[in-house]
Order: structure tokens, then sequence, then C-alpha cells
């Protein structure tokens, strides 16, 4: 037990850094809200200005991203490949659904926080549906037959809807790219997550990072050779790695129906 | 009185074909996906093709790039990549700048395209804003699905695509954000030697896999035999 204790202080503490951190300096990160139209010029037009994304950190992250790549090169992809070869990928997919259900709870509490009370239904909609009809969340019949599919709310984006600035661009160890803030929201809603650990009767923080690298893996089986490519095309693979995380987020963020 | 109205009749049919002539000029606007679709189709045709895979170098990456040209316009990517130094090249430098970058985006796209050949383009849906438009399309999978979207421009009756966008990621605006920050750092003659030397890596890698595919063939003969049991 001792260690959530641990963990909860330091992801409070997090928290509170950022949220200072975000009001004290405003103008670093300041959020472009413009919603992304592809056949607006204005689109290519309007350059990405480094200052809006805020990467003060540079030298720092860029050894964290050379760290990270080390790690993947070596470690993370070989591990992963060769459980592609061992676990057929309809089962890797199964897996993946049941950790991605396990998640609507927070889902939910963060649609509502958002305000998104359509979206709050529909996360519900799917947890009820896909723990029963899924049988414990291994398939997806409401995404895939019922037409209620995944929705995307975190912690990170409740704190922005609230007001909170993403602070700085950060590329976490082991993690990759975040930013204060998002990360800040990451580690409070893991902390969330062990709720399930304790209803497991886990309780050394060994097993809770074994199914934490667990679900890494799998999910990273499923989407071998993606970091590749995007590396072997760039000239600037830290470039192109933020870039793509900033644009891919303002996406998954934009509710609007299409 | 017969001859007014003969005349009356004429300017009668002058206004109703000016009055027509937008309405069908915009029929006549040709359906972007309409055109996208036999185009990818043979593009990934021409990837099947047995000799692709074995080829030397990159003559195969050379006929698909001849192909893809069809329908997609390098330079207007290459201008819209560079961004607002666009205007500062000179004439010379925005040639080579152009060659250079479908070059790279030759090994960039074909790349991709090679991932098609076992997956199923589906047409989603499109979007027409005055002469761009937007052909979203799904790559199926067993495993996944992934959104990519052509962003198009209409030029003489054919849509040009100048952006591709692979889940919600603008290529073209990534590469304009390396881009930025290396001319910032290094000038355009900087960037240059990046490119160059990016085409060269990308080209050797492209030879080595290239004999890998040749040796397995020329050995799979009797490796057959020989297999241990890798289906375990």
């Amino acid at each position: 037990m001792k260690y959530r204790q641990f963990f909860c202080s330091v992801a409070l503490a997090a928290v509170l850094v950022t949220t200072g951190l975000s009001y004290a300096a405003p103008a670093i990160a300041a959020q472009d809200d413009s919603t992304v139209d592809f056949l607006d010029d204005a689109f290519y037009d309007n350059e990405p200005d480094v200052a809006d994304i805020g990467d003060p950190l540079e030298p720092f992250n860029r050894a964290m991203f050379q760290f990270n790549d080390v790690a993947y090169t070596w470690v993370f992809n070989p591990v992963a490949t060769g459980y592609s070869y061992v676990v057929p990928a309809d089962i890797r997919g199964a897996v993946d659904n049941f950790f991605n259900n396990l998640r609507e709870p927070l889902r939910f509490v963060n649609t509502l926080l958002q305000g998104r009370f359509a979206d709050s239904g529909t996360v519900l909609t799917r947890f009820v549906i896909n723990t029963i009809g899924g049988v414990g969340g291994l398939g997806d019949p409401a995404g895939r037959g019922l037409g209620y599919g995944p929705v995307y709310a975190t912690l990170g984006e409740t704190l922005a809807v609230w007001g909170v600035n993403d602070g700085l661009y950060l590329v976490v160890p082991f993690f990759g790219p975040s930013t204060l803030r998002d990360f800040s929201g990451d580690v409070v809603e893991s902390i969330a997550m062990t709720t399930y650990y304790r209803m497991a009767d886990l309780d050394s923080w060994e097993e809770a990072a074994a199914i934490y690298l667990f679900k890494q893996q799998n999910r990273l089986s499923l989407h071998l050779g993606e970091y590749e490519d995007m590396k072997k095309l760039s000239f600037d693979p830290y470039v192109a790695l933020r870039n793509g995380y900033f644009q891919h987020r303002k996406q998954l963020r934009n509710h609007e129906v299409e | 009185m017969k001859r007014f109205f003969t005349y009356y009749r004429h300017a009668l049919l002058m206004v109703l074909v000016a009055l027509l002539m937008p309405v069908s000029a915009s029929y006549a606007m040709p359906d972007p996906t309409e055109q996208m679709k036999p185009f990818l189709e043979k593009l990934v045709a021409e990837l099947k093709k047995e000799d692709f895979k074995s080829g030397k170098s990159c003559d195969q990456c050379k006929r698909i790039v001849a192909l893809a040209s069809e329908h997609f316009d390098y330079y207007e990517m290459s201008k819209r990549v560079m961004g607002k130094s666009w205007r500062r090249l000179t004439t010379e430098q925005k040639d080579q700048f152009v060659n250079l970058f479908t070059k790279l985006l030759q090994y960039a796209y074909v790349g991709k395209v090679e991932d098609y050949v076992d997956k199923k383009i589906t047409f989603k849906s499109q979007r027409i804003k005055g002469k761009r438009a937007e052909v979203k399309t799904l790559l199926v999978d067993a495993n996944k699905t992934i959104p990519v979207s052509y962003i198009m421009l209409l030029k003489d009756d054919k849509w040009m695509a100048y952006d591709i966008v692979v889940e919600n990621v603008s290529l073209v605006r990534n590469y304009m954000e390396q881009i930025r920050s290396i001319m910032r750092n290094e000038k355009f003659e900087g960037l240059i030697t990046q490119l160059k030397k990016k085409i060269r890596t990308l080209e050797e890698e492209r030879n080595k896999e290239q004999s890998q595919v040749v040796n397995k063939q020329e050995t799979s003969s009797t490796a057959i035999n020989v297999q241990p049991s890798a289906t375990l």
C-alpha cells in the first residue's frame, strides 16, 4: 500500500506544479484553438510556431528521445516482435480491447467533467455492452456492430477544457511524447487505475509494473514498424515526432461531428 | 416582324446559353473519388507485379512515381512544405528543392504504398470546397484500420493531390516543421545537404533490402526441405 501513497503525493505535486507553471507562464503555450480544415489554405500558410508548442526543454527532451529510441530499438521492439510471432493478432487485439475497456469509467468521468454529456452516455453504453456482451471487454460489439465507437477523453484534456495550459512539451522516458499538463493527468489516471489492482488483490508494485509493461508491449505488437517508418522518412525524427504528436492530439480532441 | 422575331429568338438563345454556361461548367467538375479510385487501383496493381520486389535499385520506384505523378502534384507539395521560405528562394533553388524533395517523396510514398498490397482500400467520403477536395479512404487489414486522406486541388479537370493525411497527421505539415527548423539553423544549403544525405541512406537501405529478397529467392528452393518448424 505504501507505494500508492507515494505515487499519489508525487502525482498531486506534479499537478500542482503544472497548474502553477501553466498559470504563471501562459505565454509559453498559447493554445491555438482553431479546428483543422485541410481544405483551408490557412492550415498550410499558418506555420506552426515552436513558441506555440513551447519546447524550452529541447536539449533534455532530445536526450530523452534518444534514450527512448535506444530502449525501443534494443528492448521493446524485439520483445514485441517476438511476442507477435507467438500470439495471433486477434488475441492481441482482444487483450488490447480488454485494457481499453477497463479505462472506460475514467473516460466517463472525464466526459462529464468536460461537459460532453452525449459522449458520457456513449462511454457508459460501451462499458456495459462490452463488459457483458464482449465477455469482460475482450470484444468490442458496441463499436463494431452497434455504432457506439470509442470515445477519447483524458484528464489532460479535462484540464485543458478548464483552462490549464500545456506548460511545455515533454518527452518522458519509457513513455514518449507528452506535455507537462497531459503527463500529470496521465499519472493521476494511472493511480486511479490501481483501484483494479486492489480489486484483483495485487499489492506489490512489481506486479502492477509487470501488468503495465505487458499492456504496453501488447499495444506495441499491434503497431510494429510505425515508428521505424516515421524515423526512416524524416530528417529530424525528434521534430517529426513532436509535430506528429501535436497534430494527432489536436484531431483526437476535435469532437465536432464529421 | 418575322425577322425581328428570329432575331429576338437568337438573343433569347444567347442569354439562355450564357445562363447555362456556369452551371454546365460546374457540372463538368470531375468527381474526385471517381478519379482517385482507378488511379489507386492501378498503383497497387503495379506494385503487385512480380518483379517489383526483386528489382535492382529503384527502377520500379521510378515507374511508380511516373504513374503517381498523374495525380500527385510534387511541385505543389514542395511549395507548401517550404512554407513562407518559398517566396525567398530563387528559381534555381526552387527547382533544386522540388527535384530532391520529389525524390524523397518517392521513397516515402513507395514505402507506404508497398503496405497497401495486402490491405484493402475503402473509400469513405469526400468533401469539395471550391477547387479543393478531400477524399477520405480507409486502409483496412485484419488487425487495424488506418484513415488516409488525400487533399487535392483541381487543375485542368484533374484532381491533383498535394497532401496525404495519415491518421490525422498531415505529411506536408510534418515536413514543414522539420524543414523550418533546418532552415533556421543551417539555411538553404544545409537543407539541401540533409536532403541528399537522407536520399542516399534510403537508396542504400533499399538496395540492401532488394539484394536480400533476391538472395532469398535464389536459396528458397533448397531451403524448403531443411527449414526448421518455424510454423510452431
